[in-house]
């Protein structure tokens, strides 16, 4: 191995993070390596979160916004202000294969970005609706409300994306041009899960009503500085090692299966249907 | 290693670019004869099609770079044996041999009567792949037509014929079928030549799986099961030292380093390069 094809260093690759399936850390660094151009595409310019699980999603993972000792200085960080941490936090910004790698490598299985990117932290590049069922309620309602809200945006001559969010729900985002603050987006969201809301029995909007039982929840606050989403493509710690994948709306049908969506499934995906998403911003104007 | 030889003999080649290699094209037929079914023959020809291609070195001697020849020696006396006074030898018992000379050794040799018989014509894919031996491309010897014929006749039922050859003192069962608008005949292998799986002790003493165990299992088969595509198979140590002898040809210092990656990290460097590669191209 004459040529350095990366500028991290391994650690512990036989190490087990799966632990259901046997998962070792090398895998979960192949897998990052292998979705990389499509991630990147998505996460670059963000100031990420992380939660990482170095003894495995079996064990307790931690969360963490700052970078951990001893982050090489290829490393890009941004500092801020943390409004909850009260103090500044070094954030990594992940803009390259090697940074992704060094994540991968450090464990942190779970990377989560916030909507809008370091340069302009109040403007974000997407609307999100976080659809999420409460048990009994499961996959097979996601689905349906998924498919109610894509008709409605579909209505408003808007182009959403969808992804599962690899737990038991989806994210469906717009991408849009950054004009609008967090205060507008969520707004916007919320006036559209009111909306599905009175049109369907099983969706509830406010959040009041967060984890009412069978209901599916459309989480406008997460429209918000501060919060974040788990990127496309990235990994979850879940027993059967599932990720949050990018869908083609073709795709979101009853039965699908979001288990079946996993570390292995992923990476063999042909198309990216999030492909291109940054470049078809739209306004949210609606006529 | 990493020393390098002078040596007056060696010539040196341009420097190629490092490709994959290439798709043998085979050069000369080793055997003609004909492909009889009842009373019908087909003149043919047998071209190699099976290239089983590794890279090969020669010894040489270390200080001055001299290839080696091997010779024949007495183990008694330490003696050269010339060609003439060799005979084959059938080990009996430990160092007791039974001698044979050529002529009787020729005298049993199977009758090669040029023939490729046909018995019958079956499915191609009811032979278990695992009697398949080697595979030869069949070439009509003046017979475009009635090749021709029995090719499309092939295609058409979509059917093998089954029969037997002998190639040099041994006869194979044989199978020839179409593949790619010719004929190709397959050896195939004796049943006894072939290992009993089930004669491994071991393998009686496997315990039934959980069930929990086994539906895991097949999930992952489910989440892996893809198409099979040969190309996605590479032979990484040929690969490899291919490279080296490109860089020795172009005369650069070759330093051999302990491989500091281990086994599972190759997978890592092989998805990195596609990775890169898929990068770059952005």
């Amino acid at each position: 191995m004459n040529e350095r094809l990366t500028k991290v260093n391994f650690s512990n690759l036989d190490k087990v993070i799966f632990p259901k399936l046997k998962i070792t850390k090398a895998q979960v660094i192949e897998y990052y390596i292998k979705v990389a151009p499509r991630l990147l595409e998505v996460v670059a310019d963000r100031a990420i979160v992380l939660t990482r699980y170095p003894d495995g999603v079996d064990a307790q993972g931690f969360y963490a916004k700052d970078m951990p000792k001893g982050t090489p200085s290829w490393v890009r960080t941004k500092t801020f202000y943390s409004d909850s941490a009260e103090r500044n936090v070094n954030y990594i910004i992940v803009n390259d294969l090697d940074t992704l790698i060094w994540l991968a490598n450090l464990a942190a299985i779970e990377i989560h970005m916030p909507l809008s990117r370091v340069d302009a932290r109040e403007k974000p590049d997407f609307v999100l609706f976080d659809i999420d069922p409460e048990p009994p309620a499961g996959f097979d309602d996601a689905i349906a409300v998924a498919l109610l809200l894509k008709e409605k945006l579909d209505q408003l001559g808007l182009q959403p994306y969808i992804k599962t969010s690899g737990k038991k729900g989806f994210h469906i985002v717009i991408p849009i041009v950054r004009e609008y603050t967090y205060g507008r987006t969520r707004e916007f969201a919320h006036v559209i899960g009111q909306f599905l809301a009175r049109e369907s029995e099983i969706v509830v909007s406010e959040f009041s009503e967060t984890k009412t039982p069978n209901k599916v929840f459309m989480d406008y606050t997460q429209n918000s500085h501060g919060k974040t989403m788990v990127v496309p493509y990235g990994l979850r710690a879940t027993p059967d090692a599932t990720a949050s994948t990018p869908l083609d709306w073709k795709e979101v049908n009853k039965g699908l299966k979001p288990e079946s969506l996993s570390l292995f499934s992923v990476v063999k995906r042909e198309k990216d249907p999030w492909k291109g998403i940054l470049e078809n911003r739209q306004k949210l104007e609606v006529r | 290693m990493g020393k390098k030889l002078k040596t007056e003999t060696v010539t040196k080649p341009e420097a190629k670019p490092k490709e994959s290699p290439k798709t043998p094209v085979p050069k000369r037929a080793i055997w003609t004869g004909s492909l009889t079914i009842g009373l019908i023959n087909v003149p043919v020809r047998l071209y190699p099609m099976i290239y089983d291609r590794g890279i090969s070195f020669h010894f040489l001697h270390k200080t001055d770079g001299q290839p080696l020849k091997y010779e024949r020696v007495c183990t008694k006396d330490g003696k050269l044996v010339p060609w003439d006074e060799v005979v084959k030898g059938y080990e009996v018992a430990k160092k007791q041999y039974i001698v044979f000379n050529k002529e009787e050794l020729d005298a049993f040799k199977p009758e090669s009567d040029r023939r490729i018989r046909i018995d019958k014509f079956i499915d191609y894919l009811s032979i278990d792949p695992i009697y398949f031996h080697t595979s030869y491309i069949l070439m009509p010897d003046k017979s475009n037509d009635s090749y021709g014929l029995l090719l499309k006749a092939l295609e058409t039922k979509g059917k093998a014929c089954i029969g037997r050859i002998t190639l040099r003192t041994k006869e194979y069962p044989a199978i020839v079928h179409a593949y790619k608008d010719s004929l190709v005949l397959t050896t195939l292998r004796y049943p006894y030549d072939v290992a009993d799986p089930q004669s491994l002790e071991e393998l009686k003493e496997l315990k039934e799986p959980a069930k929990a165990e086994l539906a895991l299992a097949v999930k992952i088969i489910t989440d892996l099961s893809g198409e099979f595509d040969i190309t996605e198979y590479r032979d990484n140590y040929r690969e490899k030292v291919e490279a080296l002898i490109q860089k020795k040809l172009k005369g650069e210092r070759i330093v051999v380093e302990k491989p500091v990656v281990k086994e599972e990290a190759k997978e890592l460097m092989s998805a990195l390069r596609e990775t890169l590669k898929q990068l770059e191209k952005k």
